[in-house]
């Protein structure tokens, strides 16, 4: 791509699309939790759960002790539930949908349709706050494997949900965790029986489309022992001035040498170039490695939002058990991030490892901060950090916050870091070889995330690493 | 249940009617946090509230500065002397440098009063302080022999506190080596000096802290420091020993071509917990900032380091390091380390390493297949893990003294 196309491309998926939507009255009170309970015809008992987070979330203070600063958040204005008004009547088959909808996705490039079948990847999208439509559903039934909105977990697979839900993140952990608990609307439920491989890639896709809602979207995975999935997400939202919430809850349960692999490519609209609008993106993801010999593996591409805020953790129970984190995060112009992990080791023998690439160019501010907690009977446990940050220009920050605790003799903790900015040699050297600047930036930056870029599954490597390239646009010369 | 602490004003006598007012106003803003506790991000690994909580009851400021005995001092090389008896300035004889070139001084008058401190402890230690010294070096002046500070505490101070303010002035093109040197009887109490540093153009200041034996004292030491072009400030902390400490430095490189370096090498016993937390302000271009940081943890000790770069925009061409190490012993101990690193230039190179874990079984092996056995082979080891932070000490006499102090220690492990 010609750097003069670069500089014009603006948020390509920054459209908005004119459905009628139902909307939940405005504001953060009981009557709002009653309202999303009824319109998803919720059981008693998951109404009764709402209503407890929403009583412990009039005693949390929203926590401040994060770098990027933002203006106080008006929860009284927002809308807590938005949804397209077709779906009233849900569509039983993708015929029904509303081809509006169909075509928003179209333009997203999201393989909705099953005769995209060959792309192998089971989609179930989220549009501000109702799944429109699940694939491949026949095909995973067969295994047994449930892939289904929450919401419709809930009334059909009551029990799984009841002993799962809230059991890795609890409905009193933190402020937007517990604001999530009381007003989430929906999101996806994936239960893979026992020594069962997923045959494909299960995939979401969220969307945020009215104005002044947040998104407050669940999901919960379960790999129950011997089982393997892996799971993408992926994220955008249309441009507006004002700053829209997203604070989603991801709870992850790994049985007996089970695996979950998550991958996300956040690519939420972060603004314009002055930082007026963007989504505030406060998620809080988590996995419990619960059984023996269990691993669960984070991996994310943080482009867009205004600011990012999110630590996706790694609580390792079972021993044997295994962490991964893989970052990428790029904050270009106003955009700002605090991301990493957390990694708490419980169990013998287990093993973490967090690789984060932090790329800040404009007036960005980039934080990893993360924790690595070796607990005292987490005997022969191993961690090994490496957090590089990469400057480009002297208005941006890159900071890097790591907590390492280790509290017993038989376990290794390493961590390392550093900073600096895009070598001169090599750029000069792509130079030399007839890459424009921009190019060579983009090939030198996209070098630097590579050890990330392979983690994630083919289809999304090619997005991420295009994505890398466009955030970068205009940041040198 | 018995007070905590109960600290009187009016027994600290001969202040002006101001100064009586500001140390009231800062008893105050004291009194209405008290102690730090984990909550504070600064205090996140020592939680200073319940750790005095369980060993202190009815604390009240110390007023006794008695000293009859002799203190033995250093014979291992020529040098100068301070000597302190529990905080207070007592004789100072600066028999090897030239007349008038050194002032060493009782700190009277508090001239910064400064109310904007978001830690409490500098509100306690403005209100409380008593005692403390005020050095400086004259222009073009450079120390023929090191200054030992021995700071001696007298049997009679349990449950008292000791609030002290320092003031150390290098001027231009002067150095000076300051090794403090730690004398306790035994008696339990608490020690809080806010120590402030100011190294001008092309001067040199090494600083090396350590303790004679084991003290039951609780330290808290705070030294903001401001540097000038091309100037040097070295500081070594091997303060083995005590019971609890925490040393909290502020360094700013405020102008080009100033380095600084802070070298620590800690082995920690049973019930010894030590924090040393860093702020490295580098705002020019060209300065360097070297930390490294050793800990040996033996039974239930804590060690923790908390290390900041700060790094300006305009502050490019920055080298600036941090590498903390751990060897623990024991499952018990615990280290618990935050290395951060704030960056806002881009042309610079910021890294930082942290390890921690327990001793080279392969190393282990090695040296006992050549005949040395278990626990000699682990002293060894240990050693030479310290060690490494005596390289940049060019003194020879010094090195040895500090070197048979490690071992010393290492030989009570």
């Amino acid at each position: 791509m010609k750097s003069e196309e670069l500089k014009n491309q603006e948020y390509k998926y920054g459209f908005t699309t004119d459905i009628d939507n139902i909307r939940a009255p405005r504001g953060l009170k009981e009557e709002t939790i009653h309202f999303i309970s009824k319109i998803k015809k919720e059981p008693k008992w998951m109404l009764e759960w709402r209503l407890k987070a929403f009583k412990r979330l009039k005693v949390l203070k929203e926590p401040n002790w994060q770098k990027p600063k933002y203006p106080k958040i008006n929860y009284q204005d927002l809308y807590y539930y938005s949804a397209p008004k077709s779906m009233k009547d849900k569509p039983k088959s993708l015929e029904e949908v509303d081809p509006k909808l169909i075509e928003t996705y179209n333009k997203l490039g999201i393989p909705l349709n099953e005769q995209k079948r060959l792309s192998g990847v089971a989609v179930d999208a989220v549009f501000d706050s109702v799944s429109v439509a699940t694939t491949f559903k026949g095909e995973l039934d067969k295994k047994g494997i449930i892939f289904c909105p929450i919401s419709e977990a809930i009334q059909k697979y009551p029990e799984l949900v009841k002993k799962y839900l809230g059991s890795v993140i609890p409905i009193s952990d933190h402020y937007f965790a517990t604001l999530n608990s009381a007003v989430f609307t929906d999101g996806s439920f994936v239960y893979i029986p026992p020594n069962t491989k997923c045959p494909m890639e299960l995939s979401t896709y969220f969307r945020i489309n009215a104005s002044e809602t947040g998104q407050f979207e669940r999901t919960l995975i379960i790999a129950d022992k011997g089982s393997y999935v892996s799971y993408l997400e992926g994220c955008t939202a249309p441009m507006r001035d004002e700053n829209q919430l997203h604070a989603a809850n991801v709870e992850l349960v790994a049985l007996d040498d089970a695996e979950i692999k998550y991958s996300t490519v956040q690519n939420w609209y972060p603004g314009d170039k002055n930082g007026v609008g963007g989504i505030y993106n406060f998620v809080t993801k988590r996995g419990a490695c619960r059984g023996n010999n269990s691993k669960i593996s984070w991996t994310q591409v943080e482009t867009g939002s205004a600011i990012t805020w999110k630590y996706p953790s790694c609580i390792l129970q079972g021993d044997n058990s295994v962490g991964e984190f893989y970052s990428i995060a790029i904050t270009n112009n106003h955009q700002k991030a605090d991301t990493g992990t957390k990694m708490i080791h419980l169990g013998k023998n287990t093993k973490s490892k967090i690789i984060s690439k932090g790329i800040s160019a404009g007036k960005a501010d980039n934080t990893y901060r993360g924790l690595v907690d070796i607990g005292s009977k987490a005997l022969n446990s191993r961690n090994y950090t490496q957090c590089d940050s990469l400057l480009m220009g002297n208005k941006c920050g890159a900071h890097t916050v790591p907590y390492i605790r280790n509290k017993n003799s038989s376990s290794t903790v390493e961590h390392e870091a550093t900073t600096s900015k895009i070598n001169e040699d090599q750029l000069f050297y792509c130079n030399q070889r007839g890459l424009n600047q921009e190019e060579a930036v983009s090939l030198i930056v996209n070098g630097f995330c590579k050890e990330v870029l392979q983690q994630l599954p083919m289809e999304f490597a090619v997005e991420a690493q295009k994505l890398v390239s466009i955030s970068l646009e205009g940041s040198v010369g | 249940m018995e007070q905590l602490f109960n600290f009187k004003l009016e027994k600290i006598s001969n202040f002006s009617n101001k100064e009586m007012l500001e140390r009231k106003k800062n008893l105050n803003f004291f009194l209405e946090k008290g102690f730090p506790n984990k909550k504070d991000e600064n205090w996140k690994f020592t939680d200073l509230n319940s750790i005095i909580s369980k060993n202190f009851n009815n604390i009240t400021n110390n007023l006794d500065f008695k000293f009859e005995k002799k203190i033995d001092y250093i014979q291992e090389f020529e040098h100068n002397s301070i000597v302190t008896v529990n905080g207070s300035l007592k004789s100072s004889d600066m028999q090897f440098e030239d007349k008038g070139k050194i002032k060493i001084d009782n700190l009277v008058s508090l001239e910064e009063f400064s109310l904007h401190s978001n830690n409490n402890l500098y509100h306690l230690n403005k209100a409380l302080t008593l005692g403390g010294f005020d050095l400086e070096v004259k222009e073009n002046y450079k120390c023929k022999k090191p200054i030992i500070l021995y700071n001696y505490f007298t049997s009679k101070l349990d449950n008292k506190i000791i609030n002290n303010s320092n003031k150390i002035k290098l001027n231009q093109n002067s150095e000076l080596i300051l090794i403090e040197y730690n004398i306790c009887e035994n008696s339990k109490f608490l020690k809080n000096t806010f120590e402030n540093i100011n190294i001008e153009k092309n001067s040199i200041l090494k600083n090396i802290s350590i303790q004679n034996n084991k003290c039951n004292g609780y330290f808290y030491k705070n030294i903001s420091g401001v540097q000038g072009y091309n100037s040097s400030y070295q500081n070594f902390l091997l303060t083995s020993g005590l019971k609890f400490n925490k040393v909290d430095v502020n360094i700013s490189l405020e102008k080009e071509n100033s380095n600084c370096f802070i070298l620590s090498g800690l082995n920690l016993n049973s019930g010894e917990h030590q924090e040393i937390k860093t702020k490295i302000n580098h705002l020019a271009p060209n300065c360097k900032s070297y930390q490294k940081i050793k800990n040996v943890l033996e039974n239930d000790s804590i060690g923790v380091y908390q290390g900041k770069i700060y790094v300006k925009d305009i502050a490019q061409k920055t080298d600036a390091y941090q590498l903390s190490k751990a060897l623990i012993l024991n499952d018990l101990a615990e280290f618990n380390a935050k290395p951060e690193l704030e960056i806002y230039a881009d042309d610079v190179k910021c890294s930082h390493g942290s390890t921690s874990g327990s001793i080279d079984l392969d190393a282990i092996h090695y040296l006992m297949t050549r005949g040395i056995e278990l626990h000699k082979a682990k002293k060894l080891l240990i050693n030479g893990f310290l060690n490494e932070i005596f390289e940049n000490i060019p003194e020879k006499k010094i090195k040895n003294f500090l070197e048979k102090c490690m071992e010393y220690q290492i030989d009570r492990l």
